[in-house]
């Protein structure tokens, strides 16, 4: 969803010029400041307004760019805290929190009032005091506010339970000794009959204890927490959905049936005459169609986070698709495609975001997007990252699509390979060349075809790029495209870029061990030598490996018709042999014997293309190149054994993969930052593989949650409705009252609702006792099971 | 594990503005900042700086000229920290008011800190409903000042400015109606209006792409109904949506909906078009969704004689590669007549008031539909110039203003809401000459005249072309002319641009035809509003084009 300060910048038209004019004003101090004897003078004043004057300019101070000391005040603003004034309690916890580090003795002076308003008439202030002394950095008080936490468990208020519960985080982390006592409150927060408690609860636990902790402390509020879920807020929802999903890894094995595959009607008639012989047991394997049997509970989980699709929260909804994904993608997936996609409608900066994950579920089950592929047509306004995965997206989905889609990919890709931009023109270049992956014959060849027109470009950049995909769909199966090779040989003519050219000119060398092209390549040789100088230094390199390899083609042809000649006639191998000899010349001797060999023996061209070829690289100015032709002429000097010049020129080369570029990604989770990064980072979540069938706790195990609603009495049942119904029941009341008569009417029911919350406090705190018990019996079961 | 470690705003010239630090120690704005500005513009919402210690995931929002950051150590949800941001963003805003300004955030720092506090608390978020907080955090600033000056007893409750009026009766907030504001977890307590005001803003942004041939490839209005209540105590309301197709259109066109929390789900998927709520108190976004302009009809390529209409107001089309040299191209903007009217009548189409006519909806829709004609404003045209193209050398507009400059890239025509009504059914036209590289033109001549040979248009691939078949024409060098114009024509076509954008705004006139059919408060429900009280309700349509439309060539 558009955040609100978007929405209304499109509504105020003032708005744009407002931000012009600020933008354009040096920032200004806005009050004046006063000097820290007069700020002290103002603290110290019996004046409201003068003590409220001070906070302020004391906290502007704080946090003026850059900071101005404000440490000196922490005796003064202290002192302040004995007023009665409600409204200077917020910016003292502020300032206290801020400086508590920094000067621990004096911050320990404070204690004793913070803890006296954590008994406080007012909820609120009772929630500030307990938040605030769990927010100052000091180990010392920690089982202080340890104590405080546990009496803002058992608070009759829930905002005050909500503060205790975000407590319960900094207390461990102030002290990590009083993790077993904060455990304890958790376990009494987690089973909270208030959603905005539990949530809080559950984020906390997950802060805690982590997503890998103590599962027993999960199993009896599991399908409390899971109907609760559509009403606690969005950090709460988020909190559960990354517990629940380890949770269910960690405790629903993966259980599947084999199910008899539904037969079609030929299959049928095949069966029936098969029936007569015995069949193989591999085929009987393929008759079956694995389906998941999915725990009760786990069915409960997964549909009880349906609703949260539809959450204004773009976190929310990546975080439902990421259990959906990793707990049950073939029935629950397809429900999340569409808010995945309606997340395409965020903020540039979420959008991006969203796109990674996108082209994660993409990567495992592209159907599901192929409805939606309008969605990722490029935008010219785009920014390059986001185009390039809308790219990534369109080429996965390509397979999938009808002929027509297939047709509107293909023209968007060749529309941006004409782009100004280089790197668009590489991405899309690159694009085609994973479509043209294609199994579908067809399409690939149109995939080819529309690379071949990309040739004809005047554009260097878009000529090289596609010259590059096409070598390397060539590579994955040359057989099929001799001709190509030879049609692209043509184009040397006239082709200006050198990366093309070089591309090029490696494939004819490649095919000149191939029977059919050895003349072609020997001519295209002949042709690119004479252009030799003016060539770059990368075609020049590929024109000497050509020659190299042209020439080492022709010696083992010739040695092959030897070998078969001499096998029909003995004599003559041996003077093919000793004219082999003779033609062996190493470097130093030069030219006159060469000449001499050549009069002996009728040159052949391609000897001589060899010969001219290493002139030419002898005198090029590129070290580079002459070391190279130094390496090939010692390869080749020994015109009878081309062994090794073939293992090392003709070898068969590995088939280029291209896979797409998130591809390397593809281990890491969805939704985390490591996915957007690219590199594995520190990660304090990670999903744990399915439990083994056997090894999960019992399922009895989260029974108890039931049990102890019982226990807890009506009232509690009473409270599992959600806040809309809630909200509902109370409006359905109070109907056609006067203002004033409702707020008496709702100070009564809060007292009532207050002694509600006293009894039923009883009943959580009697079964907390209960659940204990419980707890070691599950224990032992767990042990048991592993005895077993 | 997933807390905010700290939340930074900079300032529109990059200078800090705030720090806030909620766990951990993390690296300063300072030191964060040039090695954000260190990567390439324009920068991703996330940067992995490893370069720090310990190394920093730098979360990012730029948002009404403020950069907002949020450091972070290990890897979480990015969603989570984003999503945080933005929330932060409309807070601030809630506050210190629209827009967001540096300066407003530095002359209420006191008022920052408790947002900033109470939003996460000690890494964990913990209130994020900007109305929610206006019950915690202490505002009083403009009447504390007012109290003090006048002489008054000064007691300023914890309440928020704009109720503060009464909270000069009420000196000290009962705990009992604290306690009672979280039964709506998006409501603040003790609402109380003199005016009962509320208003619909329904906002749909257009992203069309237009295929050369003037086909729409894809065309989407993402809506955004923006809701505003300034109703005292508790209303219930229900806004019932339409469409030209009737109710149960509603379900067809608005699609993949996203809802603020306090609608009721059930409702909606029981009767889609019907959003039964009880609103925040103030300005939020009620819910969000798509439409598709063109429906469920597949894209062929074989019913090229049904071109779907899709009603715009203004399209772009671009011609390229004319002239002798294929130096020139031409932008043809085209204007429904529908949408032009007199620019007189624009700023009363733009609220129709529902009070009267709620109870006709029929005759709401009449009102809003001809009476007065939507009008197309703040037309601009963009169209992205190559970076190779040195200059152009002749922009002609037949209506408007057309600027270049070299440095950003986009050519922009502008037109003005008076010569937006003088464009006839013909269109405007916008011709420019664009000038290469300099110094290379022998060069190129030399080498196009030899490309020329090249230009196949259908290069078939066909397995069974043989080397020598084909004769490669070796007497095309016959008339240089031509050989040289059309090698610079192929030359010039790299210098072409790809695309062209309108972005326009449309009051009064929605692309999809959604409109509120009704919008009831429903008094048995509701409770705290007084007797008799029918609050004031409005209903705007408002349609935006940044760049949406866009058009290739």
């Amino acid at each position: 969803m558009e955040s609100l300060s978007r929405i209304s910048s499109l509504l105020e038209t003032a708005r744009d010029l407002t931000l012009e004019a600020s933008a354009s004003l040096p920032s200004r101090r806005p009050i004046k400041p006063l000097p820290p004897v007069q700020i002290k003078k103002l603290l110290d004043s019996r004046s409201e307004r003068d003590v409220l004057d001070g906070l302020r300019r004391v906290i502007a101070m704080q946090y003026a760019q850059p900071p101005q000391p404000t440490l000196t005040f922490f005796p003064a603003v202290l002192k302040t805290l004995s007023n009665p004034y409600p409204s200077t309690r917020p910016l003292v916890y502020n300032y206290l929190i801020h400086h508590a580090e920094l000067d621990p003795d004096t911050a320990l002076l404070s204690i004793n009032t913070v803890q006296k308003s954590l008994s406080d008439q007012n909820p609120r202030v009772r929630a500030m005091a307990l938040k605030t002394m769990a927010g100052i950095r000091v180990p010392v008080i920690s089982q202080i506010v340890s104590l405080a936490i546990k009496k803002g468990v058992s608070d009759l208020s829930p905002l005050v339970r909500k503060a205790a519960a975000l407590a319960c985080v900094k207390c461990v982390r102030l002290d990590e000794t009083t993790r077993p006592q904060v455990e304890e409150y958790l376990a009494v927060l987690l089973g909270d009959k208030q959603y905005y408690v539990a949530g809080a609860a559950v984020q906390a636990f997950v802060e805690v204890c982590g997503t890998d902790g103590k599962l027993e402390m999960i199993h009896p509020c599991y399908r409390r927490l899971c109907r609760m879920v559509v009403d606690m807020d969005e950090w709460g929802q988020l909190a559960w959905l990354r517990l629940g999903t380890v949770y269910a890894r960690r405790c629903f094995p993966r259980r599947t049936k084999r199910t008899k595959r539904v037969q079609t009607r030929e299959q049928q008639a095949k069966d029936f005459y098969e029936d007569l012989e015995p069949r193989e047991e591999e085929e009987q394997e393929t008759e079956y169609d694995e389906q998941e049997v999915m725990d009760q509970d786990l069915t409960l989980f997964l549909t009880s986070i349906q609703p949260l699709l539809q959450s204004r929260n773009s976190a929310v909804i990546l975080a439902v698709t990421k259990a959906y994904l990793y707990l049950s993608p073939a029935t629950y997936l397809q429900h999340a495609i569409g808010p995945l996609i309606a997340l395409l409608r965020s903020p540039q900066d979420i959008q991006q975001v969203a796109l990674h994950n996108i082209v994660q579920v993409c990567l495992v089950h592209p159907q599901h997007f192929v409805p939606y592929q309008r969605h990722f047509l490029l935008k010219s306004t785009e920014p390059s990252d986001i185009r390039g995965l809308k790219l990534e997206i369109l080429t996965l989905i390509f397979p999938f699509c009808s002929k027509e889609i297939q047709n509107l990919v293909l023209a968007e890709l060749e529309h941006f390979s004409r782009s100004p931009d280089p790197s668009l023109v590489r991405e899309s270049v690159r694009a085609i060349g994973r479509c043209a992956q294609s199994p579908n014959i067809a399409t690939s060849r149109r995939c080819m075809t529309l690379l071949l027109n990309q040739i004809h470009s005047s554009d260097h950049n878009l000529v090289g790029e596609a010259m590059e995909v096409i070598r390397h769909l060539i590579q994955r199966t040359p057989n099929e495209h001799r001709k190509t090779v030879v049609r692209l040989a043509k184009n040397l003519d006239h082709l200006t870029s050198p990366t093309a050219r070089a591309s090029i000119v490696w494939l004819v060398g490649e095919f000149a061990g191939l029977d059919i092209g050895e003349g072609v390549a020997a001519d295209v040789l002949r042709i690119l030598l004479k252009g030799y100088v003016g060539e770059e230094e990368g075609v020049r390199a590929q024109i000497m490996l050509l020659a190299a390899k042209v020439y080492l083609g022709w010696l083992n042809s010739r040695k092959n018709t030897n070998g078969n000649d001499g096998a029909v006639d003995g004599g003559n191998a041996d003077t093919g042999l000793i004219s082999s000899g003779t033609n062996d010349d190493g470097e130093d001797r030069g030219f006159r014997e060469e000449r001499a060999v050549s009069e002996i023996e009728k040159p052949q061209p391609i000897e001589l293309l060899w010969q001219h070829t290493l002139l030419l690289a002898r005198y090029t100015p590129s070290y580079h190149l002459r070391d190279r032709a130094r390496l090939y002429r010692a390869l080749l000097s020994t015109p009878s054994s081309t062994e090794l010049a073939s293992l090392l020129l003709l070898a068969p080369k590995p088939v280029p993969q291209a896979p797409s570029p998130s591809e390397a990604r593809r281990d890491y989770l969805l939704g985390s930052t490591s996915l957007i990064v690219g590199e594995g980072l520190r990660s304090v979540d990670s999903l744990p593989d399915w439990i083994e069938e056997g090894k999960e706790p019992d399922s009895g195990v989260r029974d108890e949650g039931e049990v102890r609603q019982e226990y807890g009495g009506k009232v509690e049942g009473a409270k599992e409705v959600s806040a809309g119904q809630r909200l509902d029941e109370v409006l359905a009341t109070k109907k056609g009252k006067t203002l004033d008569a409702w707020l008496n009417d709702e100070e009564e029911s809060e007292d009532e609702s207050g002694s509600e919350d006293a009894t039923s406090e009883e009943g959580t705190e009697g079964s907390s006792d209960e659940e204990s018990e419980y707890e070691s019996e599950s224990d032992d079961d767990e042990q048991a099971g592993l005895v077993r | 594990m997933s807390a905010i470690e700290a939340l930074y705003i900079l300032d529109e010239h990059n200078k800090p503005t705030l720090e806030h630090v909620y766990t951990g120690h993390p690296p300063s704005a300072s030191t964060l900042l040039p090695l954000y500005l260190a990567h390439p513009s324009p920068r991703s919402s996330l940067i992995y700086l490893p370069s720090t210690n310990p190394p920093t995931l730098l979360f990012s929002v730029l948002q009404d000229r403020l950069l907002f950051f949020s450091p972070c150590s290990v890897d979480t949800d990015p969603l989570f920290v984003l999503e945080f941001i933005h929330r932060v963003a409309d807070a601030l805003e809630e506050f210190l008011g629209s827009p967001l300004l540096a300066s407003k955030i530095e002359n209420s720092y006191d008022v920052v800190a408790q947002v900033l506090a109470e939003m996460c608390d000690g890494g964990s978020i913990n209130t994020t409903e900007a109305n929610v907080l206006r019950d915690v955090v202490e505002t009083s600033t403009w009447m504390g000042k007012l109290l003090g000056g006048v002489g008054l007893p000064s007691s300023s409750p914890a309440l928020n400015a704009s109720s503060s009026a009464f909270a000069l009766q009420k000196p000290s907030l009962p705990p009992t109606t604290l306690a009672s504001g979280t039964a709506i977890p998006w409501r603040r307590s003790n609402v109380r209006h003199t005016s009962n005001e509320l208003y619909v803003d329904i906002v749909e942004t257009l992203s069309v792409t237009l295929a050369p041939s003037g086909r729409p490839l894809s065309a989407f209005a993402n809506g955004s109904i923006a809701f505003t209540c300034k109703v005292s105590g508790v209303p219930e309301l229900l806004l019932t949506l339409t469409t030209p197709s009737g109710r149960t259109g509603v379900e067809r066109s608005m699609q993949l909906p996203v809802f603020h929390p306090c609608v009721r789900l059930a409702r909606w998927r029981e009767q889609p078009g019907t959003l039964s709520f009880v609103p925040p108190d103030g300005r939020f976004v009620l819910a969000g969704y798509e439409v598709d302009l063109l429906g469920d009809q597949p894209l062929t390529t074989s019913n090229k004689s049904k071109v779907p209409n899709l009603n715009l107001p203004a399209t772009v089309s671009v011609q390229t590669g004319l002239g002798s040299y294929g130096a020139d191209f031409e932008v043809r903007l085209n204007i429904s007549t529908r949408f032009v009217g007199n620019s007189s009548g624009l700023s009363s189409s733009a609220m129709s008031s529902l009070s009267n006519n709620l109870n006709r909806p029929s005759a709401s829709r009449a009102a809003s539909g001809d009476a007065k004609t939507p009008v197309v404003e703040n037309l601009v045209v963009s169209i992205p110039i190559p970076p190779t193209v040195r200059n152009i050398s002749d922009l002609r507009p037949s209506k408007g203003e057309a600027h270049w400059d070299p440095g950003d890239g986009a050519l922009e025509w502008r037109l003005a809401a008076k010569e937006v009504a003088s464009v006839g059914s013909a269109g405007a036209v916008l011709r420019c000459t664009v000038v290469g590289p300099a110094g290379d033109e022998d060069v190129e001549d030399a080498a196009a005249a030899g490309m020329t040979n090249l230009r196949v248009d259908t290069y078939d691939y066909d397995e069974s072309g043989a080397y020598q078949s084909s004769t490669p024409d070796t007497n095309t060098v016959t008339n240089g002319k031509i050989e040289k114009d059309v090698g610079r024509v192929k030359q010039n076509a790299v210098l072409m641009p790809t695309s062209a954008t309108v972005s326009f705004s449309v009051k009064g006139w929605l692309p999809s035809g959604i409109k509120v059919d009704s919008l009831n408060l429903d008094i048995r429900k509701s409770k705290g509003l007084g007797e008799g009280v029918r609050p004031y309700k409005g209903v705007k349509y408002l349609t935006v084009s940044r760049g949406g439309v866009e058009a290739r060539c």
